[in-house]
C-alpha cells in the first residue's frame, strides 16, 4: 500500500508525523519504506538521525533516479546507519525500515513524461517489496503532488493502493488552506479528475490528519486561569466547525496528533524509552501516533461516509 | 602488440549480474504464456523446457557499450563493445534478468567500427591492456558515475518485462530483489572450474568469485550463477518470511496465514543444479558442503511444515475443549 503525505503549508508536522507513522508500522512487523519527496527541503534524514554526508558525496538518492542519471535511487537501512541511540537496537521481530532520500541541495523540478514513467516503475517495484511505501510530497500543490497523481493514474498502478493523509495544524487559517488543497479549484481532488482518476474514488482515498493539536483537557493547560480555559474551549468547538463547514470533518479525519512540546522543537521519532523511561515525551502522543498508524490500514477507517 | 589484427586475444575475465524476483503475477504463468513474455526478440525463441522443472529461458539481447569499466584502484580503462543480456523464468514464478560481458586481455587503442563489435556479441574490448584484477573487484563493488553498470542493464530488462500487459501486477505475497554480482577469471583449457568466494553483502547483495576454463562459454557461467542466485532467493526470502514479526508474534490461523505464500508458491521450486553444464555441477557441490544451501533449506522446509503441523494439532484440542 502507498501512502501519500501532503499538506497545504510548511511546518504542519507533515514529514515528522508521517516518519513517526512509518516507524511504529516497521514496529508492529511491517517492511516499510520512506520516500522523501519533499523536493525543495529534503528533511528525512535529519528525523530519522541518518547522516546526510555520504549522500552528498555520492549523489545517488531521489532527484538523480528522476533524473536518469541512476537507475536505482539510495536505500538507507534505518535500523543500520542511524545515530539515534535506541534505534540501533530495534526489538526483534520488527520489519524492515528503508529510506529513500533526496540528493543533497536538489530543487524542483518541472514533471516530464519520464519523471512519472521513473516514479510509477519505482512506486511499483517498491509495493511488490514492501507493506507499505509512505512518501512525503513537498507543500502545496507542488511538482511532486502533481507527478504522484500522474504516475498512480497511469493503468499499471490501477491494482496498487494508494492513499492520502493530508496534515493541517488546528487553526483557522491551517483549516481552510488544507480544504482548499483538497478540494479546491486547482486541488488535488480536481487534479487527479484532469489526469484520469475516478472522482469519488480519490476522495474517498484521502484523510485529514489534524497535527499539533492542543487537548484543552490535557495537564499542558491545567495551569490555565478560568477564562483562557472557557477561550479554548470555545476556540476548538469553532474549528470543528469550520472544519465540517468546509468538507472536511470528523467523517473525514484519520486522526489527530496532540501538540507534543518535543516535536514543537525538534523533529524526530519519539520511541518508547522518550516516553517511558526519560518521559520527555507525552504518553498521549505515543498512543495517538500508534492509533493512526493501525489505521492506516484498517478498511473501516476509509469506508465512503 | 604483435599480434595480427582479427587474431582474438586471450579471453581474461567475465562478469556478470543477476537480479532476482517474484514474477508480479497473481497466479504462476503456464509455458505458453511464459514463451509470451520473454519473447525478447522476433527473430529468435523463446527455449521452453518442462523437466525437472518448468523453465523458460528469452534469447539474448544485446546492448552496445562505451565507456569506462569499473576499477577498484580508480585506474581509467574505456572499453567499447556490447553487453548480452537474457531472462529466465523458473515455475512461472521466479524471473530473473542478467548482463554479462566477456573481456579480451587487451584491446585495440583505437575505436574500431561498429561491426567489428557486433560480431562479437557479450565481448567487451579495452583501449590498451584489461587490469583484470582492479576490474574484477570494480565489478563486484559496483560501478561508479559513468562506468559500466551491468545492473542496470539488468534492472532495464526486468523493468521491460514486468510492463507487460499479460501480468496481473498483482504479487501473492510481498518479497525482495536480490542482486548477485559475479566475475569468472579465466584459466587455460583443461583447468578445473572452482568457486572461489561466495559473499552475502548488505541490501541483498551477493558476490561469487569463480575460476573458468578458457573453453566454457560465458553463457554456462551465466547459467551457473542465475541458479545460484534463484536458489539464494528462495533461502533469503523464507527465512525473511519466519523470522517477520508477523510471524514470530503469531499464532494460530494467523501464523498459518503467513507461512501459506512459501507452501503455495515456494516450497517445490528447489532443485539445485537442474541446468547447470555439466562441467561446473560440481561448484554447486562446494557450497552444499559449506555452508551448505540445501541443507538450510530442508531445514527451514522442516520448519515450516513442524509449524503447520503444531498449528493443525490445536485444532481439535480446540474442538474438544469447547464442548
Amino acid at each position: 500500500m502507498l501512502i501519500f503525505a501532503a499538506s497545504d503549508k510548511g511546518g504542519t508536522g507533515r514529514s515528522v508525523t508521517s516518519a513517526n507513522l512509518a516507524y511504529h508500522r516497521a514496529l508492529a512487523g511491517d517492511d516499510v519504506c520512506y520516500l522523501d519527496f519533499d523536493f525543495g527541503s529534503p528533511t528525512a534524514s535529519a528525523v530519522f538521525d541518518v547522516a546526510d554526508a555520504r549522500l552528498a558525496l555520492e549523489g545517488g538518492g531521489l532527484h538523480s533516479y528522476l533524473g536518469g542519471q541512476v537507475v536505482e535511487p539510495e536505500r538507507i537501512d534505518v535500523w543500520a546507519v542511524t545515530e539515534h541511540q535506541v534505534l540501533r537496537d530495534p526489538p526483534p521481530g520488527c520489519g524492515r525500515l528503508v529510506l529513500m532520500p533526496g540528493d543533497v541541495g536538489g530543487g524542483e523540478f518541472a514533471t516530464t513524461g519520464d519523471h512519472v514513467r521513473l516514479c510509477a516503475d519505482l512506486l511499483m517495484k517498491l509495493s511488490y517489496e514492501f507493506d507499505l511505501v509512505f512518501v512525503d510530497l513537498s507543500a502545496g500543490r507542488s511538482y511532486a503532488v502533481d507527478m504522484v497523481l500522474e504516475a498512480t493514474a497511469r493503468p499499471e498502478m490501477s491494482q496498487v493502493t494508494a492513499r492520502w493523509l493530508v496534515f493541517h495544524r488546528w487553526t483557522r487559517q491551517h483549516v481552510a488552506a488544507a480544504a482548499s488543497l483538497v478540494l479546491g479549484e486547482r486541488g488535488i481532488v480536481a487534479a487527479g479528475v484532469d489526469r484520469g482518476h475516478d472522482e469519488e474514488e480519490l476522495r474517498g482515498a484521502i484523510r485529514f490528519v489534524r497535527a499539533a493539536v492542543p487537548d484543552p483537557e490535557s495537564p499542558l493547560w491545567s495551569q490555565v486561569s478560568p477564562t483562557q480555559s472557557a477561550w479554548l474551549r470555545k476556540a476548538d468547538a469553532d474549528l470543528k466547525q469550520l472544519a465540517s463547514a468546509h468538507g472536511i470533518g470528523y467523517s473525514q479525519v484519520l486522526g489527530s496528533v496532540p501538540l507534543e512540546p518535543v516535536l514543537q522543537w525538534r523533529e524526530q521519532l519519539i520511541t518508547d524509552e522518550d516516553v517511558l523511561d526519560s518521559q520527555i515525551a507525552n504518553m498521549e502522543t505515543w498512543q495517538a501516533l500508534s492509533r493512526l498508524a493501525a489505521r492506516l490500514t484498517d478498511d473501516k477507517h476509509w469506508e465512503q461516509a | 602488440m604483435t599480434r595480427r589484427p582479427g587474431q582474438p586475444a586471450r579471453p581474461a575475465l567475465v562478469c556478470g549480474e543477476v537480479r532476482t524476483c517474484l514474477l508480479a503475477s497473481f497466479q504462476a504463468l503456464d509455458g505458453r504464456a511464459a514463451a509470451g513474455l520473454l519473447r525478447l526478440r522476433a527473430d529468435e525463441h523463446v527455449r521452453i523446457s518442462e523437466r525437472p522443472n518448468l523453465y523458460a529461458l528469452s534469447p539474448e539481447t544485446l546492448t552496445g557499450v562505451d565507456c569506462r569499466l569499473p576499477t577498484a584502484d580508480g585506474s581509467k580503462v574505456r572499453a567499447v563493445g556490447t553487453v548480452a543480456a537474457r531472462a529466465a523464468l523458473t515455475e512461472g514464478r521466479l524471473l530473473q534478468a542478467t548482463a554479462w560481458f566477456s573481456a579480451p586481455a587487451a584491446g585495440p587503442d583505437t575505436r574500431r567500427p561498429w561491426g567489428h563489435y557486433l560480431v562479437r556479441p557479450g565481448v567487451v574490448e579495452p583501449f590498451g591492456r584489461l587490469p583484470e584484477q582492479a576490474t574484477a573487484q570494480g565489478v563486484l563493488r559496483g560501478p561508479g558515475r559513468g562506468e559500466l553498470d551491468l545492473g542496470a542493464v539488468a534492472e532495464a530488462l526486468l523493468a521491460r518485462l514486468l510492463r507487460h500487459p499479460l501480468l496481473d501486477r498483482k504479487v501473492p505475497f510481498k518479497s525482495r530483489r536480490t542482486h548477485l554480482r559475479w566475475v569468472a577469471r579465466r584459466v587455460p583449457e583443461g583447468e578445473r572450474a572452482e568457486l572461489t568466494r561466495f559473499t552475502l553483502a548488505e541490501d541483498g547483495l551477493r558476490t561469487v568469485e569463480l575460476r573458468l576454463p578458457e573453453d566454457t562459454p560465458a553463457a554456462a557461467a551465466a547459467g551457473l550463477c542465475e541458479d545460484l542466485a534463484l536458489h539464494d532467493w528462495l533461502l533469503t526470502t523464507v527465512v525473511h518470511m519466519l523470522e517477520s514479526g508477523r510471524f514470530a508474534a503469531a499464532d494460530g490461523p494467523v501464523a498459518v496465514q503467513a507461512l501459506r505464500p512459501a507452501v503455495d508458491h515456494l516450497l517445490h521450486l528447489w532443485m539445485p543444479h537442474a541446468r547447470v553444464e555439466r562441467s561446473l555441477v560440481h561448484l554447486w557441490e562446494a557450497l552444499e558442503r559449506e555452508p551448505g544451501f540445501t541443507r538450510q533449506w530442508q531445514n527451514l522446509v522442516q520448519r515450516i511444515r513442524d509449524q503447520l503441523a503444531v498449528q493443525a494439532i490445536r485444532l481439535p484440542h480446540q474442538a474438544l475443549s469447547t464442548n
